[in-house]
């Protein structure tokens, strides 16, 4: 037989998890969600090759003519939207199909079984998030001020901010979508089955009137509020660039989803 | 694979005096539902050793085991895990214990080192890397990814990721599921070199020389409850149970021409004789002198004890069937007087156990 421990034993001593070492998984969680992440054609292609693909297609086309109610021309309005576009992917797309893929793999409850916290591992995979939104949006800009007459933005912190309040939102829901798909199976038909409807009648791929009966309707989604609040922020001009009023209804289906998430998120496989 | 008490690993080993209780449970319940999945059961197993559960799907093992790996919630009866309820899901009795599920559950994308790495980071005094995937026999594919192993190469890695935390008590469901034989020798010397490092092990598993090889007690349950726990060679009165002879019958001579003894219940089946009988040697010695004598030869004699499986497929069939229906073919039994299996050192509960008090005669579905 092995060596029989004692209490005096070095390995003996009781492990009490600290705040320094959740952090550390957490770090070391965004940098294996990133490894595995750029190893997926699938995830890689969605988040970042659709938006530039739309960006090119839709932007050739459109022309400098101004987009009602805004200071911006078509073609910059486009590169806004596809930030949106692009960040809803990473988000509300990304992680819905990879938590529900995971959590009917057994992955989700492989990790329950390991002594990380539900923080670092949630925090490895939105700080994953947060890397992807970020290049994608300097990507995007960086191709709009070199094609499409985008300035750089005058009001960067409306930007920055609003950017994570959608990051926060779509990563929300993203997280709350995943309860409503029962298998893996099911997940690209839910996920995108409530988001294509709304994405289209919020005025991702077109300029959108503000008082059609469709702007109307997607008033009530986080989707229009996000384009509206960083066309604002993009736009140049006095005031601060910030939109309060689109901030605080994504942050109204933030919190909602967040709830619906801490009720009802399963990570296992759904049972017989 | 190679053995796993290197000398590093060895003075990681996982502790606890040995003979210490590692698992208690006492009157566990769980129902799904109007299902009851567990009725009442109580075990022990003590730290260093090796315990296989037994039983057919849906009796109630996984449910069990996923109560004391803190998955699920009873609802009655006690349950401590290296001294922690596992209810509690406390991370520090995570950090002791390493669980291997039946499903493979590793991100496809990463290296099978990445993979090791990336767990070995969650645990506060891990094993290392190299070592873990060494001793899971997959250093030749330490740069590959997870998606492109074979399954059984990925049940390698589940395996080497439950290890690598160190653990004291460690999980294994079904582990050599889809092995091929040289793969499950090889796993079998990995799970005997955790026993010998001082490790327990609990494992659920449908083969029964997988739990002969591996276990030190055998418990086997059946529609929720347990019914027979032993040693791999006693269980089920193994050990006091007939024993089947068989043998060709020469040729030109019926049963009345052969010295058999009385009230053995012969009979020929295919041109062999076969007889059950609680002690053989003398039968045995009169049978082969006789044929000695006569010159004849015993084709195909056999002297065989009941199997493991034999057993297994005795208890685990009487179990859900109506009272004293007894699925007992024949000699083969492990019960001598047709009873229900209870023969001395069989049963390792000496305690009363209220929740089987009524139904001993063959517990009621």
């Amino acid at each position: 037989m092995g060596p029989t421990r004692t209490e005096t034993d070095p390995g003996f001593r009781p492990w009490r998890p600290n705040v320094v070492n959740d952090l550390v998984v957490a770090r070391d969680q965004v940098k294996y969600e990133q490894l595995a992440y750029w190893r997926n054609p699938m995830a890689a292609i969605f988040t970042f090759l659709f938006p530039i693909v739309f960006l090119v297609v839709v932007g050739s086309s459109a022309g400098s003519s101004r987009v009602a109610g805004t200071t911006l021309g078509y073609d910059q309005y486009v590169v806004v939207a596809m930030i949106t576009f692009g960040l809803i992917a990473a988000c509300y797309t990304n992680l819905g199909m990879t938590l529900s893929l995971r959590r009917d793999s057994g992955v989700l409850k492989r990790m329950r079984g390991t002594p990380i916290s539900i923080g670092s591992y949630m925090g490895g995979i939105i700080g994953n998030v947060l890397i992807n939104v970020a290049l994608l949006t300097v990507l995007v800009v960086a191709i709009g001020m070199a094609f499409y007459h985008l300035h750089f933005p005058y009001h960067v912190v409306a930007v920055v901010v609003t950017l994570l309040v959608g990051i926060v939102t779509f990563c929300a829901l993203g997280m709350a979508v995943t309860i409503l798909i029962t298998n893996a199976d099911a997940a690209p038909a839910v996920i995108n089955g409530i988001y294509f409807p709304i994405v289209f009648i919020s005025g991702v791929f077109y300029p959108l009137g503000s008082t059609s009966v469709l702007s109307k309707i997607a008033n009530y989604f986080p989707i229009r509020h996000l384009i509206l609040a960083l066309v604002s922020a993009f736009e140049g001009g006095p005031g601060s660039g910030f939109r309060i009023h689109d901030l605080v209804v994504m942050l109204i289906w933030a919190a909602a989803a967040l709830l619906f998430t801490a009720r009802r998120f399963r990570w296992e496989p759904r049972h017989r | 694979m190679v053995e796993p008490a290197g000398p590093a690993s060895a003075g990681l080993g996982p502790a606890g005096p040995a003979g210490e209780v590692a698992i208690s449970v006492k009157g566990l319940t769980k129902s799904y539902g109007s299902f009851e999945a567990v009725r009442g059961i109580d075990f022990e197993v003590r730290r260093g050793e090796v315990l296989a559960l037994l039983g057919p799907n849906g009796a109630g093992k996984t449910t069990c085991v996923e109560i004391l790996e803190g998955y699920r919630r009873r609802d009655r009866g006690q349950v401590s895990v290296l001294g922690v309820d596992p209810e509690r899901r406390d991370r520090g009795l995570r950090a002791k214990v390493g669980i291997v599920l039946q499903e493979c559950a590793v991100d496809p994308y990463l290296t099978v080192t990445e993979a090791v790495t990336q767990r070995a980071g969650l645990y506060p005094s891990p094993r290392p890397v190299g070592e873990v995937i060494e001793l899971v026999g997959l250093d030749d594919k330490a740069k590959a990814r997870v998606k492109v192993l074979s399954g059984g190469q990925q049940r390698r890695l589940d395996l080497g990721l439950a290890l690598v935390g160190n653990p004291e008590l460690i999980f294994l469901d079904e582990p050599t599921t889809g092995f091929d034989p040289s793969a499950r020798r090889e796993a079998w010397d990995v799970v005997r070199g955790l026993c010998a490092e001082g490790r327990t092990v609990v494992l659920t598993t449908h083969y029964m020389d997988e739990a002969q090889e591996l276990a030190d007690t055998v418990t086997v349950i059946a529609a929720g409850r347990v019914v027979a726990s032993g040693s791999p060679d006693t269980l089920g009165g193994r050990d006091h149970g007939q024993t089947q002879v068989r043998f060709g019958l020469p040729d030109g001579l019926s049963l009345g021409d052969l010295p058999l003894p009385g009230g053995v219940n012969p009979r020929v089946r295919a041109g062999f004789v076969e007889f059950s009988i609680a002690e053989p040697t003398e039968a045995l010695h009169a049978l082969t002198a006789w044929a000695i004598g006569r010159g004849e030869v015993l084709s195909g004699l056999a002297v065989n004890r009941p199997s493991l499986e034999d057993v297994y497929l005795e208890l685990t069939g009487n179990a859900g069937q109506p009272d004293g229906a007894s699925a007992q073919p024949d000699g083969a039994s492990a019960q001598p007087d047709g009873g229900p299996a209870q023969p001395d050192g069989a049963w390792a509960q000496p305690a009363p156990r209220p929740t089987r008090g009524s139904d001993r005669g063959g517990p009621t579905s």
